[in-house]
Order: C-alpha cells, then sequence, then structure tokens
C-alpha cells in the first residue's frame, strides 16, 4: 500500500508542477483568456508552452528510463547513457550527418543518431563484458574514457571541416527551441518506454547473468542487446531535438532504487514519474533565475546533478564495510 | 640481481633517447633555410622554446599519469579524469566572458599563466584533501566525484560559451586549444622551478612508489604510511597536472599513451626507469604530433585532438589485450 | 608481548567484533577459527592495521601499534593477506628483495643480499628466482610471498587464510611451512584458517570465534572437542585422536 502511495504523490506533484510550468514564460499567460478563445494566447500556447512541457516530460521519463535500464542490463549503479558513451556515440551521429548529408532533415540526423548510439552503446558494453573489473567504480571511469576517445573523433571531423560552432547546439542541452513542428521526434521515448515496460521483467533476469537467464530460458544476447537498443534509441532521439542532458539517467534511477529496491517492474514507473518531475523543476529554475532570459537546461541539471550524485556517493560510503561495498555491486554483465 | 633485465632496459632507454634527440633536431631543423643566418636564428628562436616545452609537458603528464596509475594499481586510468582539463576550461572562459578577450588577464600569457596555476592549485589543494579525508582515503571515489566535477565545470563553461558575442568565442576558442604556440621564456622557467618543488617536497613520497605497486597491504606491511603517503602523491599528481595544463591547455590521453608505452617497453615496476622512459616517449609523441601538424596539416587542427585520437585507440586496444582491468 | 584489549567494530550499527581481549604466546602457531562472519578476519584485520577499530588496543611490546612507527613495526611484524594481486612485472627475486625494505629502503646491502639468498633457499625458490610472479603457479606465489616475509626478518607472521584457493597439496604444504617458520625460524605465526583439522593438527593454539567474541581459547586439545566445536559450528561433532592429534569429523 506505502509503495502506491508513493507513486500517487509523485503523480500528483508532476501533474501540478506541469500546470504551472504551462504559464511560466516571457509572455504572460493567464487561464480565463485562453479558455476565452484569445487566439494569440491559444496560439502561444500550442506552438511554445504546450510542446515545451511535452519535450520536457519526454526528456525526464525516457533519460532515466534509459539510465534504469542500462544499470540493470550491467548490474552496475553507475552505467548510464553519459558514462556508457550513448550520448557522445549519438553526437557523432549527428555531426556525420551534418558533414554528408548537409541538407539533412531533422528525420535523417535523428537515424544517424539511432545508428550511431546504438552501435556505440553495443561497442561499450561488449568491451565491458570481456573484461573482469576490480572495482565497480572502474566501470563508469573506462566509459567515460570511451565516450572521450568517440568525442575526440567528433572534435577531429568537426575541425576538419570547421563546425566547431554548428556542433555545439548539440553539445548543450536546453528547451528554448522546442516549437511544434521541430521536436516531435522526442515523441518516440513513448513507445520506447511502453516496450521497456513490457520486457521488464526479461531485463530484470537479464541483469542477473547468463547462467541465470540461460537457466530461465530467457535468450540472453537477444534481450541484452533489444534493451541496449531501447536506451539507445532513447537518448538518442532526446539528443537530436534538445541536446546532451547528462546526469538525469544517472540520479534518478539511483534515488529511486534507494527507497524501492531493485525490481524493475516495480521501480520502472516511479522512475519515469520522478525522472520527468526531476526535468521540469530543472526547467523552471531554468527559467526563472534570470528572468526574462533563461538558462540551458543542461547548467540547471548539471549543478543539481553533480550535487545530488556526490552527496549519494557519499551516502553510500558512510559506514559501509569498504570491501562489501565493493563487491556488492562488483562486476558488469559478467 | 636479474642483471639481464636491468642492462637491456639501459639500452632500450639509450635507443630512445637517441631516436628522440633525433626527433628533436628533426623538428628544429625541418624546412629551415640554412642558406640564411637570420632566418635560421628566427627559427630556433620560435622552436627551442617549444621543445622545451614539449619536454616539460612530457615530464610533468607521464611523471604524473605515472604516479597516479601505481596508486590506484590501474594502468588504464589517467589523471586526466582529475577534472583539470576542464577546470582550465572554465577559467579561461569565464576571464574572457567577465573581463573580456582584450583585458591583461586574457592578452598577457604570463599573467594567464599565473592565474591558472593559482586557481587550479588551490581548487586542487581544497578539494582533493578534503574529498580524501571524506572518502576514507578510497582513491577511486576520489577519481569518480573528479568526473563529476568534470562535467560540472564543462556545464557551467558551455553555458557561459553560449552566451557569449561570438567575436569572443573565437579569440576562447584559440586559447582553448592545447598547442605549444603561446609558450614563453619566463613561462618555461616558471614551470620548471614548480615542478621541481613538487618534486622536492615529495622526494620521500616517490622513494616509496615501488613499493605501493605492491598493493595497500603489502605496502602497509612493508612500513609505508600508507594513507598519509598517497594523500600527499595525489595533490603532486594534480599539481602536476595543472601546471602542465596551464603550459599548453588541455590534452587527455597523452598520459595514458606515454606511460603504458614505457611499462610495455621496459616491462618493470622501477619507477625511476618508467619516468624516463615515459618523458622520452611523451617527448618523441608531441614532436610527432607538432610535426604533423605545422607541416601536414598547416594548424588547421590542434595537436591536442591528434592526441585524443591516437591515445584514444592505444586505449581501446589496452582495454582489449587484457582480461582483468 | 601482543595482547588484544577489549577489541571492538561495528560495520552499519552492527557489531562484528565485540569486546575481544586475548593474548598471543611468544613462538607458538595460534589459529582463529569459526563460522562465517564470527569476526575473525576482521580481528586479523586490525591486527594487521588494514581495518580501524572502534575501541580496544592491539599492545605490541607495551605500546599500542597504532604508537608504533610503521616503518619500525614493519621490522617486528610481519602481515600477509589473501589480496596480493601484483600487477607489476616483478621477478620472485625482486618480490623477495622487497622484505628488506623496512630496513634499507630502496638500496640493499651485501648483507640485505645475503638474508634475501638464504629466504629464496629456504623456499626452494633458487630456480624460479628470475621468474615474474604472474608467470608461477598459485603455490609457487604463495611461497614466494613467504619468501619475502622471512626476508623480512620479523618476530611475529600474520597470515590471513593462507590456504585459501590451494588444492590439498600445496595447502598441506602450506601448512608445513608455517610449522617451519615457528619451530626453525622461532617466529610467532597468527593465522585465520577455514579449514579446522589444518588447525587442529598444525598449531600450537586456537582461537575459536562466534557472533564476534571468542568462544574458545586455549590449547588445541582444550578446543578440540566435541561440544565446543558443535556449539561453535551448529555442527555435530565427533573427535578422533590419529598421530595423537585430535581430529574432527563433522557431518
Amino acid at each position: 500500500m506505502k509503495e502506491r502511495t508513493i507513486t500517487l504523490v509523485l503523480a500528483c506533484c508532476l501533474a501540478v508542477a506541469s500546470v504551472l510550468s504551462l504559464f511560466v514564460g516571457v509572455i504572460d499567460l493567464d487561464l480565463p483568456a485562453l479558455l476565452g478563445g484569445d487566439l494569440h494566447q491559444l496560439e502561444i500556447f500550442l506552438i511554445s508552452r504546450l510542446p515545451r512541457l511535452l519535450a520536457i516530460l519526454c526528456t525526464g521519463v525516457g533519460m532515466s528510463v534509459a539510465g534504469l535500464i542500462m544499470q540493470q542490463l550491467c548490474q552496475n549503479k553507475f552505467v548510464s547513457p553519459t558514462t556508457g558513451a550513448t550520448i557522445s556515440s549519438a553526437q557523432l551521429g549527428i555531426l556525420i550527418a551534418l558533414l554528408f548529408l548537409p541538407a539533412s532533415t531533422l528525420w535523417s540526423r535523428a537515424v544517424f543518431a539511432f545508428v550511431f548510439a546504438i552501435l556505440g552503446t553495443w561497442v561499450f558494453v561488449w568491451f565491458i563484458q570481456r573484461i573482469q573489473f576490480k572495482d565497480a567504480v572502474m566501470v563508469p571511469l573506462v566509459g567515460i574514457m570511451f565516450g572521450n576517445v568517440i568525442g575526440g573523433i567528433t572534435s577531429y571531423l568537426s575541425y576538419q571541416f570547421e563546425m566547431t560552432q554548428a556542433l555545439s547546439s548539440w553539445l548543450v542541452g536546453h528547451f528554448s527551441l522546442v516549437l511544434k513542428g521541430r521536436y516531435e521526434i522526442v515523441w518516440l521515448v513513448v513507445p520506447l518506454v511502453i516496450l521497456a515496460f513490457v520486457f521488464a521483467n526479461h531485463f530484470n533476469i537479464v541483469g542477473m547473468g547468463k547462467d541465470f537467464s540461460r537457466n530461465l530460458g530467457v535468450p540472453y544476447n537477444v534481450i541484452l542487446f533489444l534493451g541496449l537498443s531501447i536506451a539507445a534509441m532513447i537518448t538518442a532521439s532526446i539528443v537530436v531535438v534538445v541536446g546532451s542532458i547528462s546526469y538525469v539517467g544517472l540520479i534518478v534511477p539511483n534515488v529511486v532504487t534507494m527507497f524501492k529496491g531493485d525490481k524493475l517492474r516495480g521501480t520502472l514507473t516511479d522512475t519515469a514519474l520522478f525522472g520527468a518531475l526531476f526535468v521540469l523543476i530543472c526547467d523552471m529554475i531554468g527559467r526563472v533565475v534570470i528572468f526574462p532570459y533563461e538558462l540551458p537546461i543542461e547548467l540547471i541539471v548539471g549543478i543539481l546533478g553533480s550535487l545530488i550524485f556526490v552527496g549519494l556517493l557519499f551516502y553510500r560510503l558512510r559506514g559501509k564495510k569498504p570491501v562489501r561495498l565493493a563487491a556488492q555491486k562488483g562486476g558488469c554483465c559478467s | 640481481m636479474n642483471g639481464i633485465a636491468v642492462r637491456s632496459n639501459h639500452r632500450k632507454l639509450i635507443v630512445m633517447a637517441v631516436l628522440t634527440v633525433l626527433c628533436a633536431v628533426g623538428y628544429l631543423v625541418v624546412e629551415v633555410n640554412f642558406s640564411n643566418p637570420n632566418l635560421v636564428r628566427y627559427a630556433m628562436k620560435l622552436r627551442a622554446p617549444k621543445l622545451l616545452a614539449m619536454l616539460i609537458t612530457a615530464f610533468a603528464i607521464g611523471g604524473a599519469s605515472l604516479v597516479f596509475q601505481s596508486i590506484i594499481n590501474n594502468t588504464i586510468v589517467t589523471p586526466c579524469l582529475l577534472g583539470m582539463n576542464s577546470l582550465y576550461t572554465l577559467i579561461h572562459t569565464a576571464v574572457v566572458f567577465f573581463i573580456g578577450s582584450g583585458s591583461a588577464l586574457a592578452v598577457n600569457a604570463n599573467l594567464a599563466f599565473a592565474v591558472d596555476v593559482v586557481l587550479m592549485g588551490i581548487v586542487a589543494t581544497l578539494l582533493y584533501s578534503y574529498l580524501f579525508r571524506k572518502t576514507n582515503h578510497n582513491v577511486l571515489y576520489v577519481l569518480l566525484v573528479g568526473t563529476v566535477l568534470t562535467s560540472f565545470f564543462g556545464s557551467i563553461q558551455t553555458t557561459l560559451t553560449r552566451v557569449m558575442d561570438p567575436n569572443e568565442y573565437d579569440t576562447l576558442l584559440t586559447s582553448l586549444v592545447a598547442g605549444f604556440n603561446n609558450i614563453n621564456n619566463e613561462i618555461i622557467v616558471f614551470s620548471v622551478i614548480l615542478l621541481g618543488a613538487i618534486v622536492f617536497f615529495l622526494r620521500k613520497e616517490l622513494a616509496l612508489l615501488d613499493v605501493l605497486t605492491l598493493g595497500k597491504a603489502q605496502a602497509i606491511n612493508l612500513g609505508v604510511d600508507y594513507d598519509r603517503c598517497i594523500r600527499r602523491l595525489l595533490l603532486g599528481v594534480t599539481l602536476a597536472i595543472a601546471v602542465a595544463t596551464a603550459l599548453v591547455g588541455p590534452i587527455s590521453f597523452l598520459g595514458l599513451i606515454i606511460a603504458n608505452l614505457s611499462r610495455q617497453l621496459l616491462r618493470t615496476y622501477r619507477h625511476s626507469q618508467l619516468v624516463l622512459g615515459s618523458v622520452l616517449f611523451g617527448t618523441i609523441v608531441l614532436l610527432g604530433g607538432q610535426l604533423i601538424v605545422e607541416h601536414l596539416y598547416t594548424y588547421t587542427v590542434p595537436v591536442s585532438v591528434f592526441i585524443t585520437v591516437g591515445g584514444g585507440l592505444y586505449f581501446l586496444y589496452l582495454l582489449l589485450s587484457r582480461k582483468k582491468v | 608481548m601482543l595482547q588484544i584489549k577489549n577489541l571492538s567494530k561495528q560495520y552499519d550499527g552492527k557489531t562484528v567484533v565485540h569486546d575481544v581481549s586475548f593474548h598471543i604466546p611468544k613462538g607458538k602457531v595460534i589459529s582463529m577459527i569459526g563460522p562465517n562472519g564470527a569476526g575473525k578476519s576482521t580481528v586479523m584485520g586490525i591486527l594487521s592495521r588494514l581495518i580501524a577499530r572502534d575501541s580496544g588496543l592491539v599492545e605490541f611490546a607495551g605500546k599500542d601499534i597504532s604508537h608504533w612507527k610503521s616503518k619500525e613495526l614493519s621490522k617486528r611484524l610481519a602481515i600477509l593477506t589473501q589480496s596480493n594481486n601484483i600487477q607489476m612485472k616483478l621477478t620472485v627475486r625482486e618480490l623477495v628483495t622487497f622484505g628488506r625494505f623496512p630496513y634499507s629502503g630502496g638500496r640493499t646491502t651485501p648483507e640485505d643480499q645475503e638474508i634475501i639468498d638464504r629466504a629464496i633457499a629456504y623456499m626452494e625458490l633458487e630456480d624460479f628466482q628470475d621468474r615474474f610472479i604472474d608467470e608461477l603457479s598459485g603455490g609457487q606465489r604463495q611461497r614466494a610471498m613467504i619468501a619475502m616475509v622471512i626476508a623480512q626478518d620479523t618476530e611475529y607472521v600474520l597470515l590471513d587464510e593462507p590456504t585459501n584457493n590451494l588444492d590439498i597439496y600445496h595447502a598441506t604444504n602450506m601448512m608445513k611451512i608455517v610449522r617451519r617458520l615457528c619451530d626453525e625460524l622461532g617466529k610467532t605465526v597468527i593465522l585465520v584458517l577455514h579449514e579446522i583439522n589444518y588447525a587442529a593438527f598444525y598449531s600450537d593454539y586456537i582461537c575459536a570465534f562466534k557472533d564476534g567474541r571468542i568462544a574458545k581459547f586455549g590449547t588445541v586439545e582444550e578446543v578440540m572437542t566435541k561440544e565446543t566445536l558443535s556449539e561453535i559450528y551448529n555442527v555435530d561433532f565427533e573427535i578422533m585422536t590419529i598421530q595423537n592429534r585430535p581430529l574432527s569429523i563433522y557431518y
């Protein structure tokens, strides 16, 4: 019963915050005028405010679910789209699309981002599966260095073809350019998250290891790659529209599992709700702090996120038996 | 004791040194017009400081990486994870953003170097000694926090660049990529003094490095005051990286490449040999990169990008070639 | 000379070592046994300075070990743990040479070399001395580590589960070495063991742990009784006497 309450409270908070967020902006909207059929206000509402809210919700839900899936599949609390080379691969894909298909539409860029993100994530997971890690912390470190390698190739190409500036808008996540007609790709998150929900139990089993899943008759490799592809595609569709958003995929699942445990089905809804709420609040802070200008979401998420992350880390370390800490999270997809 | 290995390592190091000298001479004389002594003098005046700077960089980064790897007992990590690169980028962006690209802090190379070293030094000292205590001397967790800081500094920096005047952004961009073009004699002297001081203050701990590679339990067994030793060495590593970054700008993966090449070539635990090897490798790598950048790409692609890509591929090779990390 | 007084340690609010006191007799082999989680390895970790204690004293020669200079202590007390994953390219001889580190730092004297030679010979490692550690078998690596401890020339040796991951042949050899360290070299050896019969056959005293406390400390004969062992392990025991030594059978 108590677990239901948490979910309900989260959903209520999210609903309230969403409505609030619709009425924060440079141009004041007010409810009576909107309902009274003020065309100008309705236009702003439909072209800018509503798409922005939907994009935020999709981003929050998508990034945190993607992070949760990756953490489950790899059995490592520190893996996420940022620390698992997914975001940097997606960025490389976008750059390649910009370079070789100069007339590319948003959709063709998205396709490139998808392909690269999936490939990058697969390769990363393949790497970390081959290696036995002495400490769970090594996995994200290797992932970050892996991401640096891909980022290095991206910056080589962008220097070579003088694309540094064009690329920078995909390096910082922001919602200010989300308008009707140019953000719909992010809706792909919805079917992908539903798919993730359907396969949640499978992901849980695969997370327990190859032998464990073979024993239960779950095709290990198929489910592993399916899960990673879903996570990568969610991430890529967000990177194409919004840009890179770090930390959400790392922190949100960690905070939620701290309260609710590791059963994927049970935590998926809460993770999605909490992720959406987190991004929404960050966005509102970004819009209010230097009103009427706005700060990019990446800055707010970056600052809040790193503080929370360091807090989590110290919380985990406090009074813990060091040996047990390493053993408990040790091994990755082994 | 084990004389054959020691002697063959000496031979390898001598060969390396000769190669390095050859590369250095090659770098100094390539495409110089020797018929005109004025041109020769001009070329030397331009290139000699760069050569010195490469040597210093190779020493600071190579030495720091080796020490860092031995502290963590893992040869796959590099101290570029400590966040000094992104702090450097943030400092420079903030200077241009708040004071302007025409200000003395941005234009005067010596002043910029001093600001970098002081700020990075203070942040590194406060942050890492605090973190080290807070994490119960767990270096891996310190490192993880370091990567968090990297993206923390990064998100502030990218935000600043987005609101920045595009012209200012262009001037900023040139100072953010690593290179050996803004180096003068005073900066070189200053870096040598700083690095010398670091080595001097850590001379006792540096002598313990060979024992530290045996792991924590063995080091304690052999009478090493482990936590204090690690804390001081980690601080030294961060400061050395800060000096090198202030000198040439952010270079990731250089340390990883040269420390591991040195380990692969010499196959020893002796840090004196390993550091020497990595300095030689570092100089060769930097010289090679600089030659390619200057003569093949005519400065369109900065040297750090080559090192990141090359180092990245080497990193993947290292990952694939071992089973345990 | 080595005395443990009122030692306690908690993890996450759970007490794993509870007010443990005992005196370690000199020149003997003392085995610590007990079920998993009984606290024996934690006590060993505290003795080895690898784990911080919450309260209590570990007195060595009248002075608490935390007041000793690390270097001085390492000339009198050697520690060998299981976490020996040496990454470096290190030959057996180089490893044994590290045993002289507390005395001469990085530079060895001819006298040190002599001690190293003797340690290698004692462990019959002459043929392997120029081989790299990571090329050796588990048993040989263990012997190389012991040779280092011998070169360290301490009065006390602490071994944390020395028979772990070794087959019967190598484990038995290991225990014989432990006995020789005591009988021939006069060292006091304190070790954590899982295998009760090794403890019974090769040690002088047994310290049995249960639930973070000492359940029984005494000579082998005193501890190796049906009642004591049954109570500690919650399994039925029978004691037999073979070669004048009590050995246990459990079912």
